[in-house]
């Protein structure tokens, strides 16, 4: 039971840690597609290092929403990370805390702050962003909720240990229709909701173009340094999610291995990280961003897609 | 053999009618060639309305239905093509290379259509009625107008979506024969295997025949490209589209009616009847709302496409007798209204009834072809359909579905008038102002098109008064094979 | 259910089918026209994959026939045929006014597939073929998807491809229940898409010549006023 707590810990600050790598290799393999050096992956590492050094800035129109959401938003996916399948097969102390469904309203409260905070600063670009966040959001919250309750209806549970367990064996479950619709469907969604190319640009410096970053456009010195952080955190829980129990549920720590299959597992999960981002980074690089209209179509057709999924399951085909 | 030969002479004409001999060698090929289809085509049916016909081992058959509509669509075939050597020559608005194009795909045209209900495999009829939309396209289009574009569009896409729809049909129905056993894939075979196919294919398979080829035949409501196709396209082609195209498709459908009537349990008469009074409602109600009188043959079309279904569909030797009858009236009826809508859109250079007036004064030959025509295909005495819709009302009321006769007569009674109203107007009636031209010359209107005007006419009025006995044991034995 | 004996092929299958519908979902989505072609060939060319694998799992040589034929109709021959007949600027072009918008027809689209699935149901039940359960319905789903392409789409080439692409889906759907059709009734219904091609194809061309648009969906002179 102790020991349960204690890789519960591991997870969280595995997640924690090398979520800032994560960003980085994205960049850098993102530089290196198109034939140039792209800067350093431990970069990031570097951005929130110097950010928590430097001096706050904070507006004194705004409220304490302004000065809390930073730390809403970085708490966000730590407590997700204690729900999801990181590194385990069997659930660890926490796992039954919450099930799919309340980590993603947890990262959606955690969105939710930073949104308010955007609207707190007046500066105009931050309401701006956030009424384009909401949009992406709120055609993007079907989807999740779509995608969770056709999993768990496989499973017959919401809590991602059991679904990843009935998911992987059999192995013909791997192949149906309906999970090959899923798997699309929530790639889409994590381009959406991690505003990558085609629905934002993150790497782009235009404020008028912006959907994501522009939402912490205010913030400066700790402030900065956590939102910064909190968005590779959650970028790296979604893709944690969207490998570890729908795609790849092999490679994590079986039950009674011990530390042993904890250190095992730690590289086994990064490699699958990377070998995503490696398909992320070709996506991204092959398409352009869609105008902003445009976006409700491609959530339209995920949505569609995940639709059409649970039908398909449903209908047992 | 002879069944082989329908099949190859159209095949030779359209090769011919690719040799750049003159203007007039294209046309002549193919009015000879259908004169040979024709007598051809006669033989085949007095010997198929005692016995089934076979040839080319078994890949070709004939029987007394197939037959029946293998001499419509020679007959119209020949007319048809007597009537385009003068139309589509006239005022030398098309090229020598249009002309053969026109000539080579109305003889592939006719031959798709000669090969439905010749060829024994009903996968090979499928393809059959598949390439009597795609060699009828250009045919449609052959005016070049951006309306007539149009409809050769709209009938394409619409008709081969319907016909693809109709494949799987066919193919699920394939797959309920193996199932049932070895019977072939031949429409014999296929009566066979009814009874032992599971009523699940069988179904669907029935639905989708149905509606796949109810588009092409024109029922409501997937018939929405046929009044533009059917209007669009030159006068011969319209005969042809309208007169015998959708009968030859209908023939497919009708076709089911024994193979679904061989299982137990399955009833295909309500749909049947469904289809074909809401066919005939809706064509009734637009017959009245028409502004152009070509549209209005196409809506008539519709209609009695509806009343053949219906007749289908009541059941009985009587009705089906009907059926068969009005098939026959309603080709030759159609053909002539068509060559009588072409003589008038030559000579008045538009298609609108509404700028028709005093047709009776100006052009007293166009004239009576239109009130011949427009009485036949109203179904007025003493013309074919008149007596053919009585059959099939009595049949009915003997049978005692009085809500579906009720339901019938009354639209028939309002097509009737519908009809003879724009009739009237055009013919009678004074032009509204005195518009330079409105004197037709009839001269302007080439012989071949009066020709073949008074040479149609003939069978239109003899069928009417007089079924003659080999006719009538065709129409009997057609009857027969419609009920299985 | 899906061939006992063959998990394998049954998943790959599966698989295949997946990715045919998403193609049918996208052949009604896609804005630009090229891109709808792309779409389509990569229906045909999941289509043979699934001739394939059922030829593997039937043993039927017709069906490997099926697969060879459709490769080289529908995903070479008729790109080829359509760069030829119709006009370049054709490909160029985008869909700008459609008539319904795309998220609209796609939830539509969505309804289509649970009317398919409703459909074929029945028709499963009533006789077990391998491989069946999977064809089946999600080749009615691409019939439907491709006919309300044809209805949705204002362009001339995006209708074509609907066309077609029922066509993929009556085979899709066909390969299952008829794996031994005779071999001159598939080699007809194969030389029958070519032929629709063309005849559409030149048809868009004609169309194109004389009306300068090919926005087919617009051209809607001929009704009753």
């Amino acid at each position: 039971m102790l020991e349960r707590i204690v890789y519960n810990l591991i997870q969280v600050l595995v997640v924690v840690g090398f979520a800032p790598l994560v960003e980085g290799v994205v960049n850098r393999l993102k530089e290196n597609l198109q034939s140039k050096t792209g800067p350093n992956i431990f970069q990031p590492y570097r951005d929130i290092w110097k950010l928590l050094h430097k001096d706050e800035i904070v507006s004194d129109r705004s409220s304490w929403v302004f000065r809390a959401a930073p730390y809403v938003a970085f708490a966000a996916p730590v407590f997700v990370a204690l729900l999801i399948p990181v590194l385990t097969r069997y659930p660890l102390f926490f796992a039954f805390m919450g099930d799919m469904l309340g980590g993603g309203f947890v990262l959606a409260l955690g969105g939710f702050f930073v949104t308010l905070a955007a609207v707190d600063t007046a500066n105009p670009y931050g309401p701006m962003g956030a009424s384009r966040t909401r949009m992406v959001g709120f055609l993007a919250e079907p989807v999740f909720i779509v995608v969770f309750l056709t999993v768990s209806f496989v499973a017959g549970s919401t809590i991602p240990y059991i679904v990843q367990t009935k998911w992987i064996a059999p192995i013909s479950n791997f192949f149906e229709p309906s999970h090959v619709l899923l798997m699309i469907a929530f790639l889409m969604l994590i381009l959406a909701e991690d505003g990558r190319i085609p629905v934002d640009s993150p790497s782009g410096q235009f404020e008028l173009a912006m959907i994501d970053r522009s939402k912490s456009l205010e913030y400066s010195g700790r402030g900065a340094a956590l939102m910064k952080w909190a968005g590779a955190m959650k970028f790296f829980v979604l893709i944690t999610i969207f490998l570890n129990v729908l795609v790849t549920p092999w490679g994590l720590a079986p039950e009674g291995s011990g530390p042993l299959g904890i250190a095992i597992a730690i590289p086994l999960v990064l490699l699958k990280v990377f070998a995503f981002v490696l398909v992320l980074v070709f996506i991204e690089s092959s398409l352009a961003k869609l105008r902003l209209f445009r976006i409700t179509e491609f959530l339209g057709a995920a949505f569609v897609t995940s639709v059409v999924a649970m039908i398909t399951r449903l209908s047992e085909i | 053999m002879q069944l082989a030969a329908i099949l190859i002479i159209p095949a030779i004409a359209s090769c011919f009618s690719l040799l750049p001999l003159g203007r007039r060698f294209a046309a002549q090929i193919t009015v000879i060639a259908s004169a040979i289809v024709l007598a051809l085509a006669i033989s085949v049916a007095s010997t198929a309305a005692h016995a089934p016909f076979s040839g080319a081992e078994d890949l070709l058959t004939c029987d007394a239905l197939g037959a029946l509509v293998l001499v419509l669509v020679a007959l119209v075939g020949f007319t048809a093509a007597l009537y385009s050597w003068g139309y589509i020559a006239t005022g030398g608005r098309h090229s020598l290379q249009d002309l053969q194009r026109y000539y080579s795909l109305y003889n592939l045209f006719l031959l798709s259509m000669l090969a439905v209900p010749l060829l024994a495999n009903v996968a090979l009829m499928w393809i059959a009625v598949e390439l009597t939309t795609l060699l009828s396209a250009f045919l449609v289009g052959y005016e070049d107008t951006p309306e007539a574009l149009e409809a050769a569009w709209k009938y394409v896409v619409l008709t081969t979506l319907g016909a693809v729809l109709a494949l799987l049909g066919f193919l699920i129905l394939y797959w309920g024969s193996r199932t049932a056993g070895l019977a072939p894939f031949t429409w014999v075979g296929l009566v066979d295997a009814a009874p032992h196919m599971p009523p699940a294919l069988l179904w669907p398979a029935f639905l989708l025949i149905l509606v796949g080829f109810g588009t092409k035949v024109g029922l409501v409501p997937m018939h929405t490209w046929l009044p533009d196709a059917h209007s669009q396209a030159p006068a011969s082609i319209c005969a042809l589209l309208s007169g015998v195209e959708t009968t030859t498709v209908l023939y497919v459908v009708l076709r089911l009616f024994p193979v679904v009537s061989g299982a137990p349990g399955l009833d295909a008469r309500p749909w049947f009847i469904g289809f074909g009074l809401l066919s005939v409602g809706v064509a009734t109600l637009l017959l009245i709302y028409v502004r152009d009188f070509k549209r209005m043959f196409a809506f008539s079309t519709v209609e009695h496409m509806g009343i053949i279904l219906v007749a289908a569909g009541l059941g009985g030797a009587e009705a089906h007798l009907g059926a068969a009858y009005q098939m026959t009236g309603h080709a030759l009826a159609k053909s002539f209204c068509f060559f009588a809508a072409g003589l008038m859109a030559t000579a008045l250079g538009t298609q609108e009834i509404g700028s028709v007036r005093g047709l009776i004064r100006s052009s007293p030959i166009a004239a009576l072809a239109l009130v011949v025509g427009g009485f036949a295909i109203a179904g007025a005495p003493p013309f074919a359909i008149f007596v053919s819709e009585l059959v099939i009302v009595k049949a009915g009321l003997t049978s005692g579905q009085f809500g579906v006769i009720g339901l019938l007569t009354l639209f028939v009674v309002v097509a009737f008038c519908a009809v003879m109203y724009h009739v009237n107007s055009m013919v009678f009636g004074t032009p509204a102002t005195d518009k330079p031209g409105s004197k037709v010359t009839m001269a302007v209107v080439p012989t071949s098109c009066k020709a073949t005007l008074a040479l149609a006419a003939v069978p239109l009025l003899a069928v009417g008064l007089y079924v003659p006995q080999p006719l009538q044991e065709l129409l009997r034995a057609a009857a027969a094979a419609m009920g299985g | 259910m899906t061939g006992p004996e063959f998990p394998v092929v049954a998943a790959l299958d599966a698989l295949t089918g997946a990715l045919f519908l998403l193609t049918a979902l996208g052949v009604v989505a896609t804005r630009q026209v090229l891109a709808s072609l792309q779409l389509f060939v990569l229906q045909s060319l999941l289509l043979s994959t699934s001739a394939f694998l059922l030829g593997i799992a039937t043993r039927s040589i017709h069906l490997f026939a099926v697969a060879g034929i459709t490769i080289a109709t529908k995903t070479l021959l008729i790109p080829w045929l359509l760069r030829y007949t119709v006009s370049d600027e054709v490909y160029r072009t985008r869909e700008i006014g459609r008539v319904l918008n795309i998220p609209i027809s796609l939830l539509l689209s969505a309804v289509l597939v649970v009317i398919a699935y409703a459909i074929a149901n029945p028709i499963m039940n009533a006789v077990e073929v391998p491989f069946a359960r999977i064809n089946l319905p999600l080749g009615m789903a691409a019939i439907f998807l491709g006919a309300f392409t044809v209805a949705v789409r204002r362009e001339a080439v995006p209708q074509l491809l609907g066309l077609l692409a029922v066509e993929n889906g009556v085979f899709f759907a066909g390969v299952a229940i008829v794996p031994n059709l005779p071999v001159i009734a598939e080699l007809a219904a194969a030389v029958d898409v070519p032929v629709i091609t063309l005849v559409v194809g030149l048809l868009t061309r004609q169309i194109h010549q004389r009306l300068g648009t090919t926005s087919v969906g617009h051209l809607s002179a001929l009704r009753e006023h």
